[in-house]
């Protein structure tokens, strides 16, 4: 493959070729070696609350059946009738036992079996049970907590290797509950007209935002009492296996547990509740890293998890070299009380999504990158070098973990001409 | 002519001119058809969005009356990037209904929203629910909430016009 990326830190040179954002074959490549091959990230299991619970949704391409029996086992079903291929529960959630299908009548449990058939009589007596009748489970299934990945790969490394130290960062993530974590309904669903690496670099880019997010920054300034005193400070740290997170202190409140004036005397009780309770249950060290650390991290390839002013859990697949298709879903404590819950969401919605005061600057940057790749010609090249002159610890606005995320891409792309 | 009917051809002024005032840009004004505890929700795809509970569910768009101001300001800024140089925009509002209820009138309205911007236009389908209230004599907007009748915001992306 002609699309390799150039790594040469002894020169501090780190480039991207351009190739890899628009080229058909590096995007059939990639669906073949790395969202064939990896874990994906599938859903998380608030979703599905109670045995019978159901929900679709596409995974790199693909028609998935997430649910759980009678007995609240998980299952991940391909969702395509054994018969004819036709998708077989056309609904995006709900509650069922089991799943017919539309066009005839097959009907199968909720892991998969084929429970009964219209004109029974027409077939053998065996063939309810012949394997190849069946709904087919996606080849592995697996959890770190609550969020659930899936591989469409029988083999390779198990999920908790593969995670290498993004694992224990996704742990953090459900320690900011004593009850559990959960998916607080509503999802926002867009797409952006750009290469999907793209928006895996955009989600731990420290540097762009200065400029790319000078409006949201005037205006936070603005929204009186609504930022602390602690500065923007931070560093980048590889994850390995092409996971990396920024993890930085911010002037913003946090739910769990950062207050800032806007949220009043009485806020301030809640929130050193919230605190207290934290070192109680993780200790000093941690509790104090969980609430006063901000941590954007990309897992391989293309999950992202932003521990902000909100947590959100991001997750975006290409269906060409130049669109990718987002679900975004916001993660809160169970036990949040309502005003911290309104004040999560409030709080997401000002920043991100679509209708946020950043992520449409974000899309438009995505977009005119995808645009100004069309020069070809010479300018073969990204850049991605920020912060390999540095001495000392990378800092959260340099590059170092977009070069992770990259290098990773490299070597599974690589590896698979060889 | 009866009541009913004045009252709609009184709230479809209202909703033409403020169609006019946010398709020409003129936001500072849009701000002036609205009351100063305003809210203006864009709620998401998968959820009711007749129904569906800002303080419980995520949404697109949450902004209270603060919030729309700074909105506006943002989008007069070079730095909204998404808008600017600006997006060409058509408001397109019919079927209009409108009822009162004690000291609140209640209007529901069918929208196709245009945004065209270098490469890209897109349409935004879908309806309005506004809460219209009696402020000095004339008709102020409380709350409207934008429901997109609609799978999911693709191609669209953004909502970074006003809906």
């Amino acid at each position: 493959m002609d699309a390799r990326i150039i790594s040469e830190p002894s020169q501090n040179k780190f480039l991207v070729p351009r190739k890899a954002f628009t080229d058909q074959a590096v995007f059939e490549r990639e669906y073949a070696e790395i969202f064939n091959k990896c874990w994906l990230y599938l859903g998380h299991a608030s979703e599905l609350p109670e045995p019978g619970s159901f929900l679709t949704r596409k995974v790199a391409r693909r028609p998935i059946l997430f649910n759980r029996d009678r007995h609240g086992e998980f299952h991940a079903l391909f969702n395509a009738c054994p018969h004819r291929g036709a998708m077989v529960c056309r609904e995006r959630h709900g509650k069922s036992p089991a799943f017919m299908c539309m066009y005839h009548g097959w009907t199968f449990g909720s892991d998969g079996h084929l429970m009964t058939l219209p004109g029974a009589a027409g077939y053998p007596k065996d063939f309810k049970t012949d394997p190849q009748k069946q709904m087919v489970h996606v080849p592995r299934l697996d959890r770190i907590g609550d969020f659930f990945f899936l591989n469409f790969s029988h083999d390779g490394e198990d999920l908790a290797t593969y995670l290498a130290d993004a694992g224990d960062y996704l742990n953090l993530v459900s320690e900011h509950s004593e009850s559990g974590m959960a998916v607080t309904g509503g999802t926002q669903e867009y797409a952006i007209r750009g290469n999907w690496k793209l928006l895996a670099e955009n989600s731990v880019d420290g540097y762009h935002a200065a400029c790319t997010h000078s409006t949201y920054l005037e205006y936070l300034k603005n929204a009186n009492g609504a930022l602390g005193a602690t500065p923007l400070e931070g560093g980048g740290i590889d994850l390995n296996n092409g996971h990396a997170v920024i993890e930085y202190s911010a002037p913003w409140g946090r739910p769990v547990a950062s207050w800032v004036p806007l949220w009043g005397e009485e806020g301030k009780t809640e929130i050193d509740g919230i605190y207290g309770k934290l070192q109680k249950r993780l200790g000093e060290k941690r509790a104090d890293r969980l609430a006063h650390k901000n941590r954007n991290m990309i897992i391989f390839p293309n999950l992202v998890v932003n521990d902000i002013m909100a947590i959100t859990v991001r997750t975006f697949f290409p269906t060409a070299p130049d669109y990718l298709e987002v679900n975004a879903w916001s993660l809160a404590p169970v036990e949040e009380s309502d005003w911290l819950r309104k004040y999560r969401l409030f709080n997401f919605t000002e920043f991100l999504g679509p209708g946020g005061f950043a992520t449409p600057d974000d899309v438009e940057a995505i977009e005119k990158c995808q645009q100004g790749y069309a020069v070809g010609g010479d300018a073969k090249y990204n850049d991605i070098s920020k912060g390999l002159a540095r001495e000392g610890e990378p800092s959260f606005d340099d590059e170092m973990q977009m070069r992770a995320f990259w290098t990773e891409w490299d070597r599974r792309l690589s590896a698979a001409e060889d | 002519m009866n009541e009913n009917l004045i009252l709609r051809l009184t709230v479809e002024d209202l909703l033409i001119r403020e169609a006019h005032l946010l398709d020409s840009w003129q936001l500072a004004e849009w701000l002036t058809l609205y009351t100063n505890d305003a809210h203006y929700y864009v709620p998401p795809n998968d959820v009711d969005g007749d129904t569906a509970d800002p303080d419980t569910s995520l949404f697109y768009v949450m902004d209270d009356r603060k919030r729309m101001e700074e909105r506006v300001v943002r989008l007069g800024k070079v730095g909204a990037h998404s808008e600017h140089p600006r997006s060409k925009v058509r408001h397109l509002v019919t079927n209009v209904q409108a009822a009162r209820e004690n000291d609140i009138v209640r209007a529901r309205a069918s929208f196709i929203v245009s945004r065209a911007k270098d490469i890209t236009h897109d349409l935004f389908v879908g309806h309005y629910l506004y809460d219209l209230v009696e402020r000095d004599g004339a008709l102020k907007i409380s709350k409207k909430t934008c429901v997109l009748d609609m799978e999911a915001l693709r191609p669209h992306a953004r909502i970074s016009i006003i809906l």
